[in-house]
């Protein structure tokens, strides 16, 4: 019997600090509730992969505590192992094997019966869409394939938490769409807490019940997709130019229609309640101050843009 | 733990028997060894004169082949294992609920299974070529264990090797050692009494000697060298400090 807890997961404080003092976590406070769908999104090299190695008892944190389904990772690392299904952000399987050897042989680590084995694995390659490919070799699967593996190998064990690492990292739009789609299947399962970490903003927006926008191993601002972007104002109009910069600043913060502004070195974003309205105002007011526009654009406010607003830098999609 | 044991034992059975070439390159050296030199040497050496009696020169090599190919395999387990933990594989194991120490046992114990299978097939071969086996099935099979404790030793140490190793290329280097130089060093090939001392003395502290010393007699008749249960001593000594070694490595490279 597992204990519903109303926290799947609870970090405090957590810090980790690699061997020549690289700090790729800097103290890190999550809160995720049970039965959510939480996406950490962020660069690469934000602190990411650290905090879901953490989480799955991989590595020790350095200081602070980490709770998985209410268990400690560190004092009671085998009941968060029962718990937790993982797909890794490379592909981790053995290319020798088939498809089914490689779910059979997790069912087995984890103590499932002959029966049960066979009941899942029907299921999830269904879901997956890998009944054909099933008994060939996973060296002869494409990328997308060994993805959709892995993420059926994740869900054998029926996790009480679902860890995914980039899980569309590296795949073409059509089965980014495709995990997408068997994520959202799972969604009705009951109980099923998803913590997914990714630098692809559409992902988290799609996906995500909450989001956690993390960069240089913290939290910058956590909120559901909607309410961050609604702090944005309802469309961004992104310019860049030379000139008098500063004069052009100042005029536009004066404009009753402008909601917020945010610079980074790649330009300015300014929050509007009508983009396709005001463009024309803005351009003159430009004009007026001497700010030559080189580029000018109007966009629905996105998550990037929510980063942009935190962090002062563009989340680039690599 | 030991499900997990099995199941890891079985998923690397199984890719060794789907892997005909595996098979192929681990047998083709040994079988070279006794048909090729062992047949070449028998021309020149006849039989050999061991404490009184005599024995045949393919006779006298095969322990040595076997305990050679015993080595290869372990250094092959070792490359395993370093494959496993570079690409990542062996991060399945480490959230599954296992105990780590399955997780090290299950390739190792695949490994000396490997070795098992390869000395039965070996000692076949050498029987066919001339080898008389002892009339005792017991000491057949006695030999046959205490080869596999000798084997789990070198796996061990193949083992600790590849976790600490960053990388093939140093894994190899580290481990070159534990293969022909070690047969050369030893009576595998000819006998202690020949040696000049120094070769004496480093044959006397490696382990091989003792092996392959228990196995001549267990096997052949061969009367032995040195005390049967010092010999016995040093092959559970060193299996037992291979494993040692690998765990203690495991478990500083894993959380």
């Amino acid at each position: 019997m597992t204990r519903q807890q109303e926290l799947a997961i609870e970090t405090a404080g957590l810090v980790k600090r690699y061997d020549g003092d690289v700090l790729a976590v800097d103290g890190l406070d999550l809160e995720i509730a049970s039965g959510t769908a939480y996406a950490l999104l962020g660069p690469n090299g934000a602190g990411k992969t650290t905090t879901i190695s953490v989480l799955t008892t991989l590595l020790e944190p350095t200081s602070g505590s980490a709770k998985v389904s209410g268990f400690d990772v560190l004092r009671e690392a085998d009941r968060v192992r029962e718990r937790i299904g993982v797909t890794f952000q490379d592909i981790v399987l053995d290319p020798d094997l088939t498809g089914r050897q490689v779910l059979d042989i997790h069912g087995r680590l984890y103590r499932q019966s002959k029966r049960e084995r066979q009941e899942k694995i029907q299921a999830l390659t269904q879901l997956v869409e890998l009944e054909e490919a099933l008994d060939r070799a996973v060296k002869t699967y494409s990328g997308g394939m060994k993805r959709r593996l892995e993420l059926a190998r994740g869900l054998m064990t029926e996790p009480e938490i679902l860890f995914l690492d980039e899980p569309t990292l590296g795949l073409d739009p059509q089965n980014r769409a495709a995990i997408w789609d068997y994520l959202h299947q799972l969604r009705d399962e009951a109980g099923l807490t998803v913590l997914l970490t990714t630098h692809y903003m559409e992902e988290a927006e799609e996906l995500a019940d909450r989001v956690g926008i993390i960069d240089h191993g913290r939290l910058v601002t956590e909120g559901s997709p909607a309410e961050l972007i609604e702090e944005m104002g309802a469309d961004v109009i992104s310019v860049t130019g030379q000139g008098a910069r500063g004069a052009f600043l100042d005029a536009v913060k004066s404009l009753d229609f402008v909601e917020r502004i945010d610079e980074s070195e790649d330009g300015i974003q300014i929050g509007v309640d009508n983009g396709s309205h005001r463009l024309a105002e803005l351009v003159s007011v430009a004009s007026q101050d001497g700010f030559a526009i080189k580029d000018i654009s109007i966009s629905k406010p996105s998550l990037g843009d929510v980063f942009l607003k935190y962090t002062g830098r563009q989340l680039r999609d690599h | 733990m030991t499900t997990a044991i099995s199941t890891i034992w079985s998923k690397h059975m199984t890719k060794f028997v789907k892997n005909g070439e595996e098979w192929m390159a681990t047998l083709f050296m040994p079988i070279l060894w006794i048909l090729l030199f062992g047949a070449g040497m028998k021309a020149m050496m006849g039989d050999m004169p061991l404490a009184g009696t005599n024995i045949a020169y393919i006779a006298f090599i095969t322990p040595g082949i076997v305990a050679l190919t015993a080595l290869s395999g372990a250094v092959n387990g070792g490359a395993t294992l370093l494959d496993e933990k570079l690409r990542g594989i062996l991060k399945e194991y480490l959230v599954a609920p296992i105990p780590r120490l399955s997780i090290l046992l299950g390739n190792m114990l695949s490994n000396v299974t490997k070795s098992l299978l390869q000395a039965v097939i070996i000692l076949l071969v050498a029987v066919l070529m001339g080898a008389a086996l002892t009339g005792n099935p017991f000491g057949w099979l006695l030999g046959l264990v205490l080869m596999l404790v000798f084997a789990l030793g070198f796996v061990g140490i193949a083992s600790a090797v590849a976790m600490r190793a960053p990388n093939t290329g140093s894994y190899h280097a580290l481990i070159f050692l534990l293969n022909l130089p070690l047969l050369f060093a030893s009576n595998a090939l000819y006998p202690l009494q020949i040696m000049p001392t120094w070769l004496k003395v480093v044959s006397y502290i490696n382990p091989t000697t003792y092996i392959i010393d228990l196995t001549r007699g267990l096997w052949f008749g061969t009367p032995m060298a040195l005390n049967g249960l010092l010999s016995v001593g040093v092959v559970l000594a060193w299996g037992f400090l291979g494993t040692y070694l690998a765990y203690f490595s495991f478990s500083r490279a894993v959380r």
